[in-house]
């Protein structure tokens, strides 16, 4: 059985090689497409996680939701953005620069002082029977929060999609 | 030693799948090849291939070598490690699936309660890979071949995961097994004709091919996705859609057309492996029986169809569905 | 909301009558012919390029060299040449040639013949890979004729 918890390893450190990669595909790539794609990497990777901790489901959702997230991202970006072959320019200075670094350390502090304040349960125990019923009273009492808290996300999405859209119109009138 | 003894059956069944796999996608893309062109020709009224063998029967190996002796060529202006990515990623994922299709009580990879989720979640990626494979090419048709692609997969996915939700509304479980085994005196497309015809229609266009294949229109998009692509690489993106078709013609049996259940042979035990064949090829028929009937669907239409009719339709039968297993 | 529906079931309904004549269509014979191993017969008013007749009765043909249809030739294609021979009425015919490169089928030749010694030939079958390929001698293809 031995081997088998190394295996598990392996594939844990592998995701979260796969995790780290993709984020620093995204931030650091000259090209958009290039940028969304390891989005998918990473988001990938995450899934694989959540596979390693027991819950098949929440990884198959968030392969299902985010290929097709990811697919209209990058027709977004073609759309709207630059055009395939120009490259980014460098952006990352002066007042950017601070803004960026601020914005992330208190991502960072605020989730660090969360998790170290949280008692995990053990992972990798079987969840449940994957039912509907216990899938849907999962999602609508127990986590309830979080399934809320993802429609936050979606929202800022959308709201981040209309000021894209509407910032290049209003350069192409002016 | 004893580790040795716990593992070895495990790694035996994982081996005799991945062979499995990998025979089911190559073969059924000989026989669906060569049916393909077969039937083609029967309905323009002309016999198809006739030169290879007898009728023409070795067509499609004598196609697969000449495949696999052409050069790959890549275009200069390519984004060169996408674009040979791309048919790797359209090929890849459709082993996945495979493993979990039950094509009899016995005959199955793997069984997990997440099965059906499994299967459209690497469907999904075929798109993706299309996408990056239209983009990378650095060509207009394959652009446009791509984005088509996107907006028509993300369309019809709405509507075919609604119509599936309904029947596992009924039975009350993700597991590929339980659904097929939950219609043993009824098939779900006596109770659930309406999905069944969303799930079909949803089938057709998420595997593009036509009416709906707009992403590979060769009369306005000489190709689509795949005009730049040649060789190995070409008919990775072929063989991927050959295997998607299995696939998805699959998930209709099980969930539609009681899985592996028929009459059952006298000295023969797998005679539920048979069946469930007999089903998907029954549907492959008639996946190319229409693609050989209809005309390509513009655009537009294609969408309205989608949102206008298919979309509405699958939510009104979730929602009777909902109700009518609450009631019972 | 009522065409709604109503455009639903014509669309179907058409759906299922095409379905209905392709299936009957996949079953009707084939009408293809493979053409190397079987033949179509070639339909007598197919023009292809002239032959002298032969006769059943003489067993040659009735070419008396008057040098018309050369003479009529709008492309120039056709050589006929005839001699007088000791002890025979008329010439003989010692050379009939059909350029068959500048040929353009319009017949005038057929039409003009006194003797109605010229017809179209039933050849089609005509591929080569050189332009002498197409130098026809009308005479010797007569006399190989049987």
């Amino acid at each position: 059985m031995i081997v088998f918890e190394y295996i598990a390893e392996i594939l844990f450190y592998g995701f979260m090689i796969l995790t780290f990669m993709g984020g620093f595909m995204a931030v650091r790539s000259k090209l958009l497409m290039h940028a969304v794609l390891g989005l998918a990497v990473s988001l990938f990777g995450v899934a694989g996680l959540y596979f390693f901790l027991g819950s098949p489901f929440l990884a198959m959702m968030q392969v299902l939701i985010y290929v097709g997230a990811v697919c209209i991202m990058i027709v977004m970006g073609v759309m709207l953005g630059s055009t395939p072959d120009q490259l980014a320019t460098k952006n990352f200075s002066g007042q950017n620069l601070l803004l960026a670094i601020l914005a992330c350390s208190t991502g960072f502090i605020a989730l660090f002082v969360a998790i170290g304040q949280t008692k995990f349960a053990p992972a990798a125990q079987r969840v449940g029977d994957m039912s509907i019923r216990f899938v849907g009273e999962n999602l609508l009492f127990k986590y309830c929060l979080a399934f809320e808290l993802i429609s936050v996300v979606l929202l800022t999405a959308i709201i981040g999609a209309i000021i894209l859209a509407r910032g290049g119109r209003e350069e192409k009138a002016s | 030693m004893e580790t040795l003894h716990s593992i070895l059956p495990e790694l035996i069944r994982i081996v005799i799948c991945a062979i499995g796999g990998a025979v089911i996608v190559f073969g059924n893309a000989l026989v669906m090849g060569y049916a393909e062109r077969k039937l083609a020709g029967h309905i323009m009224l002309r016999p198809g291939p006739m030169e290879v063998g007898w009728h023409g029967i070795l067509q499609l190996v004598v196609d697969g070598i000449k495949l696999m002796g052409k050069q790959l060529v890549v275009p200069k202006q390519a984004d060169k490690p996408l674009y040979m990515l791309a048919p790797i990623l359209a090929f890849a994922p459709v082993f996945a699936p495979l493993l979990l299709i039950p094509f009899s009580d016995k005959l199955q990879g793997f069984d997990i309660d997440v099965g059906m989720l499994v299967i459209l979640a690497f469907a999904s990626i075929n798109v993706l890979a299309i996408l990056i494979g239209g983009w990378s090419s650095n060509n207009k048709y394959s652009l446009f071949g791509a984005f088509r692609s996107v907006a028509q997969n993300v369309a019809y996915e709405i509507p075919m995961l609604i119509s599936l939700l309904a029947v596992v509304f009924m039975t009350n479980t993700f597991s590929l097994r339980e659904i097929a085994a939950a219609q043993s005196p009824v098939w779900f497309v006596l109770l659930q004709p309406l999905a069944f015809l969303i799930y079909i229609v949803a089938m057709v266009a998420e595997t593009n091919r036509a009416p709906f294949d707009l992403p590979e229109a060769e009369s306005e998009l000489t190709a689509g996705f795949h005009t730049e692509y040649s060789g190995m690489s070409f008919s990775l993106f072929v063989l991927g859609e050959y295997a998607n078709m299995f696939i998805v013609c699959s998930v209709a049996t099980v969930f539609f057309l009681g899985g592996s259940s028929g009459i059952p042979l006298p000295y023969f035990e797998y005679t539920g492996a048979l069946w469930f064949l007999l089903k998907v090829y029954a549907l492959m028929f008639f996946l190319v029986w229409i693609r050989w009937t209809y005309p390509r669907t513009r655009f537009d239409q294609l969408m309205n169809f989608c949102w206008k009719y298919l979309i509405p339709f699958s939510l009104v039968n979730l929602l009777i569905t909902v109700v009518v297993v609450k009631l019972i | 909301m009522k065409s709604y529906f109503s455009e639903l079931f014509t669309g179907a309904w058409s759906l299922i009558l095409g379905l209905k004549v392709t299936i009957k269509t996949m079953f009707t014979p084939i009408v293809t012919v493979q053409y190397p191993r079987e033949k179509l017969e070639i339909t007598p008013n197919y023009r292809g390029h002239i032959d002298l007749i032969k006769d059943a009765e003489t067993g040659t043909h009735k070419c008396i060299s008057c040098g018309s249809c050369q003479r009529e030739c709008p492309s120039d294609c056709i050589v006929v040449v005839g001699e007088k021979r000791e002890g025979v009425k008329g010439k003989v015919l010692t050379k009939f040639t059909l350029d068959f490169t500048k040929c353009s089928l319009c017949g005038a030749c057929v039409e003009v013949c006194p003797t109605k010694a010229l017809d179209y030939s039933n050849e089609y079958e005509l591929a080569g890979d050189a332009r002498s390929d197409f130098y026809f001698d009308i005479l010797k293809r007569v006399e190989e004729r049987k």
